[in-house]
């Protein structure tokens, strides 16, 4: 099983949507896919209409008793299931202090058997979860929208990760652009120059994602030729590349 | 995640079973028609996984223990895994086929009404399909299906539709009934296990060796009709390379069986089978070549590689050419004519009279002699060889193991599994090293060959990776020649020595 998340340290950059949306392009590839919303707003569970609600709360999940496998949910995409988030994930990084960082590496383990993917939806901030979260994943999908100052928290990113121990791979992709903006393509060409690994799929900002929170569904169910459900079933196939590259 | 239960229900109608579910808060929905094609390799290679790959309308599922879905962009039925979309489904189809291709085993039709049931929020809580009107060769089912996903975390309502199917008179199907597609497969008669060449068949150690040669000529000629129209129509190397090595253990047994077939049988069968077999082997050289690229070129540079392109694309057409002229042979007359004369002669008992001067002693004992007088020339030849000796030299020697090994295989009905297992076990090491001496010679011969065909105005980079490729198969080539004393006296050893002696006192005799 491949761990990945959606992370940035700056909020507001379309994380949510990336992972409710390459959980589902990946499903439909094939993959047998477990979103994990860690983020207490819940907006992940909530675009697949499943109930924000841990039975224990977060507490329990992560205890030394703790498991994922009584708290999964299907979600009405084939191959896709969720681990809904709940409000008390508020305190994650306080239960998270009581056991060590790779609790959550331990807890995704425990489920590897039953999906090729796990694609954790974080919540923005450098904390003791998203250390957790570093531990835990293969590779962090980094939304970056066409700005300074989203660039330069890719560049704390890269600077707090080159002191860890076993680092995940850092893939970050442009999220959010407005190709009719100059400063937009300019600071998206000056992000591919920069960081070699910028996947080349970028996520424009349309109106069919605002949607999301009306059909409460991935983008791809219900306007699947627009040009958001391209984009993130070409960004899927940019990150499937990178993890299956010889398959 | 998605797995399920299907129920069969046997009753003329369905129209109970679809109002029980509307007044259990179920939404059943209109019909669809479902187009399914049931997908497996020749040999079966899917079935032996313990997985059911079909293709619904555009949706790929390969179900086993788990239920897994793809849908495929491609209208068209993947031929190959890498059809498809890169990701965890083609690492797993991959795995499963390696270079086997996928072939279409069933189709049938079916009417689907999907069967929901929501929650307050929208959500699917209970989720199946109502199958009915299975339409496939030779006929229709008379039966109906319900599929029931499971639909992890809401499992009571799926529950409440099972007990519902129930009382409507289905009855889930077992471990015997299989799937539906397997039910499908059944009344077609197709056996998912696929096509095995499997060399050897039941012998009696004291039946006239004729009628054991025979036996074992008949399963080989069978081998090879069952690979003729794969081959012929390119569907993956396997058919090629199993025919090949058809052709070859025949030959092979018909040589051994000098003294039992009647001579103009044995002729006959020499001379044709050695026609068919030396067009086969130029496309067998060429597709290994095409399957062991990435592995030859793997410690060369990115440039290197692609200065390459034009080389491997005059291999690739130099294999289409070659697969052409073989294609066109097997369609043949003279081929078609030979081979079907060939098993009616093989199908009957010969009198022994007709035969050599061998072929009314006991099969066992022709064998077992035969196996002897094998190994004693592989010995012979193979401490004959020095660092001087020629390659050719070294190619004869793999034949001679070739040779033994097939009277190994072919004649396995009279062996006892474990001994002849450890044998062979000894042999394969020898034949490995002597395999791949002979690839890498082959093969930089045919590099040779490419570059003299490509056309004026190559880059003169390609030539120097050509370079580069034939010193490193050359390297390989050496380090095989290097290793081969090393092998061949793991071979002549006394452990060798008595693991033939045990496995010939083990012959049913």
């Amino acid at each position: 099983m491949k761990v990945l998340a959606t992370y940035s340290i700056k909020g507001g950059v379309g994380k949510t949507t990336a992972a409710v949306n390459l959980a589902y392009e990946a499903s439909r590839t094939g993959a047998r896919v477990l979103l994990w919303d860690l983020d207490p707003q819940g907006a992940a569970t909530f675009f697949v209409r499943v109930e924000p609600a841990l039975k224990g709360g977060a507490d329990r999940l992560v205890s030394a008793r703790g498991a994922l496998d009584g708290h999964v949910r299907a979600t009405d995409v084939p191959g896709l299931d969720v681990l809904p988030a709940d409000f008390s994930l508020r305190h994650l990084d306080l239960h998270l202090d009581q056991s060590s960082t790779d609790r959550l590496a331990v807890l995704l383990d425990a489920v590897a058997p039953a999906y090729d993917v796990a694609l954790l939806d974080c919540p923005p901030g450098i904390t003791l979860t998203s250390e957790s979260v570093f531990v835990a994943a293969d590779a962090l999908l980094v939304p970056t929208i066409p700005s300074t100052l989203s660039a330069r928290t890719l560049e704390q990113l890269r600077t707090f990760l080159d002191g860890a121990a076993d680092p995940p791979d850092v893939l970050p992709f442009v999220s959010m652009i407005d190709r009719r903006r100059t400063v937009h393509r300019d600071v998206a060409a000056a992000l591919a120059t920069e960081w070699p690994d910028l996947l080349p799929t970028q996520v424009p900002s349309v109106a069919a994602v605002e949607r999301m929170g009306v059909a409460r569904a991935p983008l791809g169910t219900y306007a699947p030729s627009s040009r958001g459900a391209v984009a993130f079933r070409n960004l899927w196939a940019d990150i499937a590349a990178h993890l299956w590259p010889t398959a | 995640m998605r797995s399920g239960s299907t129920f069969i229900g046997t009753d003329a109608g369905t129209e109970q079973l679809i109002t029980a579910l509307r007044a259990g808060g179920f939404d059943v929905g209109p019909p669809t028609t479902v187009a399914t094609t049931v997908l497996d390799t020749f040999d079966g290679r899917v079935h032996r996984a313990g997985l059911r790959l079909t293709r619904r309308n555009a949706v790929l599922v390969l179900a086993g223990r788990e239920v897994v879905t793809v849908e495929v962009a491609s209208p068209a039925v993947p031929r190959v895994a890498t059809d498809l979309p890169p990701g965890p489904f083609r690492s797993r189809l991959a795995e499963v086929l390696d270079v086997r291709a996928l072939l279409v085993l069933a189709t049938f039709t079916s009417r689907e009404h999907p069967i929901v049931r929501r929650n307050s929020d929208g959500k699917v809580v209970a989720s199946a399909s109502l199958v009915e009107r299975v339409e496939a060769p030779p006929g229709p089912l008379g039966e109906w299906f319900v599929v029931v996903d499971d639909v992890t975390g809401y499992d009571r309502r799926s529950s409440d539709l099972g007990a519902l199917v129930v009382a409507a008179g289905a009855r889930p199907l077992d471990d015997d009934d299989g799937t539906i597609a397997d039910i499908v497969l059944r009344a077609a008669g197709v056996d998912p296990a696929g096509h095995h060449d499997d060399p050897s068949v039941p012998l009696d150690a004291d039946e006239p060796a004729l009628d054991g040669f025979r036996l074992v000529l008949a399963n080989l000629a069978a081998s090879i009709v069952a690979n003729v129209a794969g081959t012929i129509d390119d569907i993956d190397s396997e058919f090629l390379h199993d025919l090949r090595v058809a052709v070859r253990r025949s030959r092979s047994v018909v040589g051994h069986g000098r003294h039992v077939l009647p001579a103009d049988l044995g002729e006959w069968g020499a001379n044709e089978l050695k026609s068919i077999g030396t067009l086969t082997g130029p496309p067998r050289d060429l597709d290994v070549y095409v399957l062991e690229w990435d592995d030859y070129v793997g410690g060369l540079g990115a440039d290197v590689v692609r200065a390459l392109q034009p080389v491997r694309d005059q291999l690739e057409s130099s294999r289409a050419a070659a697969y052409d002229d073989l294609a066109g042979m097997l369609r043949s007359d003279a081929v078609t004519r030979f081979l079907r004369q060939w098993q009616g002669r093989l199908a009957a008992p010969i009198d022994p009279a007709l035969g050599g001067r061998d072929a009314a002693r006991p099969l066992a004992a022709v064998v077992r002699r035969r196996i002897d007088k094998a190994q004693s020339r592989l010995l012979d030849h193979g401490r004959a060889i020095t660092a001087a000796t020629p390659a050719e030299e070294v190619h004869e020697l793999r034949k001679d193991a070739k040779k033994l090994r097939y009277l190994l295989e072919c004649f396995g009905g009279l062996l006892p599994d474990d001994d002849r297992t450890a044998f062979v076990k000894r042999l394969k090491a020898l034949q490995d090293n002597l395999g791949e001496h002979q690839d890498a010679e082959v093969h930089v011969a045919e590099l040779r060959q490419a570059v003299a065909e490509l056309p004026t105005g190559t880059a003169p980079t390609t030539f120097v990776a050509v370079g580069q490729l034939i010193e490193q198969l050359d390297a390989r080539r050496q380090a095989a020649r290097d290793e081969f004393a090393e092998r061949f006296t793991a071979y002549d050893s006394p452990k060798t020595h008595r693991a033939l002696a045990r496995l010939l006192d083990g012959m049913t005799a």
